[in-house]
C-alpha cells in the first residue's frame, strides 16, 4: 500500500538525518549540551546514510523504479525539514525521536511490502 | 554586499547590456540550438524534435549564466555572437535554409 | 553569483510567489472545484447516455464550431464537462451539464479549481501574455536557482541549520536556505518541467525546423495524437455520440475519460476518444479517433519514443496526477516550501538593508516591503475571499463566477492597500492575522450555508491553514520586542547617563 510505504521512507529517512545532524558539533551541541565526541563522527554518519540508503531501498521496493524515486526524495524533503524543525525547537527531542521512529519503520515494513 | 557604494552610470549600463544579451542572445542561442539537434539527431524525426525541444531550456539557462559569469561585457557578447554565428551556419549546412522549413 | 541570485530573485520574485502558491493549491484543484460546486453529488452514471445528450445540446448551441471537447462524468466529477469554440484559437466556450438531462446542471456558476489552475500559468491576462510572463519568471527562477547554489557555499555544513534566536537577517537567511535546499531536487524539477509544458509556445524552433508550420504531424509522429482528417466540406449525417462511446469503451477497455469531435458539422468529422492515462509517471493519453458518420476507427495514437517518452514524464511530475493522497500531501509541502523559499527571499531582501538607527528608508526599501506585504499577506486574503464568495454571492447572481474572480482580486488589492497604512512595526501581525481570520471563517461559512459532511477534510485542511497563518502572525508580532529591547535597553542607559 502506497501511504504505508511512504510512511516508512519517511520513517527511515528522518532517522538517518537524525544522525547525520547528530554528527554535526553545532546540532549535538544543541541536543547534548556538548559537542559531539570524535569517537561517535563516524557511527553516527554510518548510521545515517545507512537510514537514507534504507529509505532508498524501502521506495524502490514498495513502488518500483519510477514512482519509489520520486516518493524518495519526496520523503527526504519532508523528513529532513522535520530534523530541522525538532533542532529548531526541541533540540534536545531529536535522539529519542530518530530512535522511535526506527520501531515503527519496522510496523510498517510488513504493511508497505505485504499490503 | 558592497553594492553601498553609489554604483556610476557605466557600471549600470554594463548591468543593463549583461541582461538584454543574457535574455536576448541567451533565447537566440537556445532557439537555434534547438532547431539545430532537431534537425542533427539521430533517430526518428520526431523525437529528435522532442530531444532538442527538451534540452532547449537547459541551453538557455547556460548561456545565460555564462553571460553573467564572463569576466567582460563584451567577452560575453563576442562568445555568444561567434557561438551562435556557428549554429547558424551548422543550420545552414543542414539544409534548414535550403528548401524551406518543412519536408 | 551572490549578486544575480538576489537581484534576479528579487524582480520576479512577486509574481513567482503568486505562481507557486496558486500552483501549490492546483495539487488539490478537483477537490477545490468540489467544494465550489456543492450541488453536484455522486448519481448512478450511464456515460455513453450522458455524451448523446452532450452531443445533442452542442448541435444546438455551435453546429458549425472548429471543435467540441466532452468530458464524461465519473465518480470523481459526476456532471459533464463540455467547451466548444468556433477557432482553433478561441475564445472557448464552457458549460457543465446535467448527465441526466443533457441541460446545463443547476449548479452554482462558478470556475471552481480551475481559475487558480489558470492563473497558475496565465495570470489572468490574455493566455499568450500570461503565458511567456510565466515562463519568464520561471527561466530567472531557474537562473536564481542556479546561482543560489554557488553562492551557497556551505550547502551541507549549514544542511540543518535554522538559527532562530540569533538576529533576524541571520535567521531569515536560515529560513531561506532551509527551505530551498530541502527542496532543492523539487524546485528544480518544478521549474524546468513547468517550462518542458509550455515548451510549444516558448520554444517551437525544433519543430518549425523540421515541420515547418505542421505541427499536427510532429504530435502524430512523436506519438502524442492521432493525425487529423481533411474536411469533407459536405454536412454529414454522424451517429450518436454514445454509440462511439461504447465501441471506444469496448475497444480501449474502458469508458474514455473526453470525447472531442473536431468540424463537427462536416461529413469528414472525427471522434476522438481519450483514455485516463495508464498507471506511471508519463503524462500520455492513449487516444482512439472514429469517424463520426460511419464509427469506424481511423487511427490509434502510436507508441511515443524515449524522448517523447522523457518529455510526457517530465509534465507528468509537473502535474503529479499519479500521486496519491499522502504522496500528493509531500508535493504540497514541497510547494508550499518553494512559495516559503520566494517569500523568505524577498523579505530577506530589505531585512538586509534595513536602515541602521535613525536614517529613513529609502524609496526602493519602502516600496519592496509595500509589494512584499501586499503579495505575500495580501494573496491569501484574495484566495480566501474567492472560496468565501462562492458560499456568499446569490446563486442567481449574473455572471457569478465573474463576481467570484472579482472578489479575489478586489480582495487581494484591499489587503494589500491596507497593509500599506499598517504601523511597520506592527504591519506583518496585522497583515497576516488578516488571512487568518478569513481562512477561520471559511469552513464557519460553510457549515453554516451548506453543511455537508463530505467537506469536512476540506473544512479542516482551510482551518489549517487559518491556524499556520495565525502563528505566522504571532510569531511577526512576538519578533518584535525582542528585536527592539536591545535598543530600549541603550536608549534608557543614555538616559541614565
Amino acid at each position: 500500500m502506497t501511504s504505508a510505504a511512504l510512511i516508512l521512507s519517511l520513517l527511515l529517512s528522518f532517522s538517518g538525518f537524525a544522525a547525520l545532524a547528530l554528527s554535526l558539533d553545532r546540532h549535538h551541541r544543541a541536543a547534548y549540551r556538548m559537542g559531539v565526541p570524535r569517537a561517535r563522527v563516524g557511527s553516527l554518519r554510518m548510521a545515517g546514510w545507512c537510514g537514507l540508503g534504507l529509505s532508498f531501498a524501502a521506495s524502490i521496493a514498495a513502488a518500483g523504479w519510477d514512482f519509489g524515486p520520486v516518493q524518495w526524495i519526496g520523503s527526504l524533503t519532508g523528513a529532513a525539514l522535520a530534523v530541522v524543525a525538532i533542532i529548531a525547537f526541541r533540540p534536545t527531542w531529536l535522539r529519542n525521536a530518530a530512535l522511535a521512529a526506527l520501531p515503527l519503520a519496522a510496523v510498517a515494513v510488513p504493511l508497505a511490502l505485504l499490503g | 554586499m558592497s553594492a553601498r557604494a553609489m554604483p556610476t552610470l557605466a557600471d549600470r549600463a554594463a548591468v543593463a547590456g549583461r541582461v538584454l544579451l543574457a535574455v536576448f542572445g541567451g533565447y537566440a542561442v537556445a532557439a537555434l540550438a534547438t532547431a539545430l539537434l532537431a534537425l542533427i539527431l539521430p533517430g526518428p524525426r520526431a523525437e529528435a524534435v522532442s530531444a532538442g525541444t527538451l534540452a532547449s531550456f537547459a541551453i538557455m539557462a547556460g548561456a545565460v549564466i555564462w553571460v553573467f559569469a564572463a569576466r567582460t561585457l563584451g567577452r560575453a557578447a563576442v562568445v555568444l555572437g561567434l557561438t551562435a554565428l556557428l549554429l547558424i551556419g551548422a543550420l545552414w549546412l543542414a539544409g534548414a535554409f535550403a528548401h524551406g522549413a518543412g519536408a | 553569483m551572490a549578486w544575480l541570485h538576489t537581484w534576479s530573485g528579487l524582480v520576479v520574485g512577486w509574481v513567482l510567489f503568486a505562481i507557486f502558491v496558486t500552483g501549490t493549491a492546483s495539487y488539490y484543484r478537483t477537490d477545490i472545484s468540489h467544494w465550489m460546486r456543492p450541488e453536484l453529488s455522486a448519481t448512478a452514471l450511464d456515460p455513453a447516455a450522458a455524451a448523446t445528450r452532450a452531443g445533442a445540446f452542442l448541435r444546438r448551441t455551435m453546429p458549425d464550431a472548429a471543435g467540441w471537447s466532452i468530458k464524461l462524468p465519473s465518480a470523481e466529477t459526476p456532471a459533464v464537462e463540455v467547451y466548444w469554440w468556433p477557432h482553433l484559437d478561441g475564445p472557448f466556450h464552457r458549460a457543465l451539464l446535467d448527465p441526466a438531462t443533457g441541460e446545463p446542471a443547476r449548479v452554482r456558476d462558478t470556475r471552481g479549481g480551475d481559475f487558480l489552475y489558470r492563473f497558475h500559468f496565465e495570470l489572468s491576462l490574455p493566455p499568450i501574455w500570461g503565458r511567456w510572463i510565466v515562463s519568464a519568471c520561471a527561466m530567472v527562477l531557474l537562473i536564481a536557482l542556479i546561482s543560489g547554489i554557488v553562492t551557497h557555499r556551505r550547502i551541507f555544513a549549514d544542511f540543518f541549520t535554522f538559527r532562530r534566536d540569533r538576529s533576524a537577517q541571520r535567521g531569515w537567511l536560515d529560513a531561506h536556505n532551509v527551505v530551498g535546499v530541502l527542496a532543492l531536487p523539487f524546485h528544480l524539477m518544478i521549474v524546468y518541467t513547468g517550462l518542458v509544458t509550455l515548451s510549444a509556445t516558448l520554444m517551437p524552433w525544433g519543430v518549425k525546423a523540421v515541420y515547418g508550420d505542421d505541427v499536427l504531424r510532429y504530435y502524430a509522429e512523436a506519438g502524442l495524437a492521432t493525425p487529423g482528417a481533411a474536411p469533407a466540406g459536405g454536412p454529414g449525417t454522424p451517429l450518436p455520440l454514445g454509440a462511439i462511446v461504447a465501441r471506444a469503451a469496448a475497444a480501449g477497455g474502458e469508458v474514455p475519460e473526453v470525447m472531442l469531435v473536431t468540424q463537427p458539422g462536416d461529413a469528414g468529422a472525427t471522434v476522438t476518444a481519450y483514455f485516463e492515462e495508464p498507471h506511471g509517471l508519463a503524462h500520455l493519453h492513449p487516444q482512439i479517433a472514429y469517424a463520426a458518420d460511419t464509427g469506424t476507427e481511423i487511427a490509434r495514437v502510436g507508441e511515443a519514443g524515449a524522448a517523447t517518452r522523457t518529455g510526457a514524464v517530465m509534465a507528468g511530475l509537473h502535474e503529479a496526477h499519479f500521486a496519491a493522497a499522502p504522496l500528493r500531501l509531500l508535493f504540497f509541502l514541497c510547494g508550499a516550501m518553494g512559495a516559503a523559499a520566494v517569500a523568505s527571499g524577498l523579505v530577506l531582501w530589505t531585512v538586509a538593508r534595513a536602515p541602521k538607527g535613525a536614517d529613513p528608508a529609502g524609496f526602493g526599501l519602502r516600496l519592496v516591503r509595500f509589494l512584499n506585504l501586499g503579495t505575500i499577506a495580501g494573496l491569501p486574503v484574495g484566495l480566501a475571499a474567492y472560496l468565501l464568495a462562492n458560499r456568499l454571492l446569490p446563486d442567481g447572481l449574473e455572471a457569478r463566477a465573474d463576481w467570484e474572480v472579482r472578489a479575489f482580486f478586489a480582495a487581494w488589492a484591499a489587503a494589500a492597500l491596507a497593509a500599506s497604512l499598517y504601523p511597520r512595526q506592527r504591519a506583518w501581525a496585522l497583515a497576516l492575522a488578516v488571512p487568518g481570520c478569513a481562512f477561520l471563517a471559511i469552513p464557519l461559512v460553510d457549515a453554516v450555508l451548506v453543511g455537508q459532511q463530505r467537506f469536512l477534510a476540506f473544512d479542516a485542511a482551510m482551518g489549517a491553514v487559518g491556524v499556520t497563518l495565525g502563528l505566522g502572525s504571532r510569531l511577526a508580532a512576538r519578533r518584535k520586542p525582542a528585536a527592539a529591547r536591545p535598543a530600549t535597553a541603550s536608549l534608557s542607559r543614555t538616559v541614565e547617563a
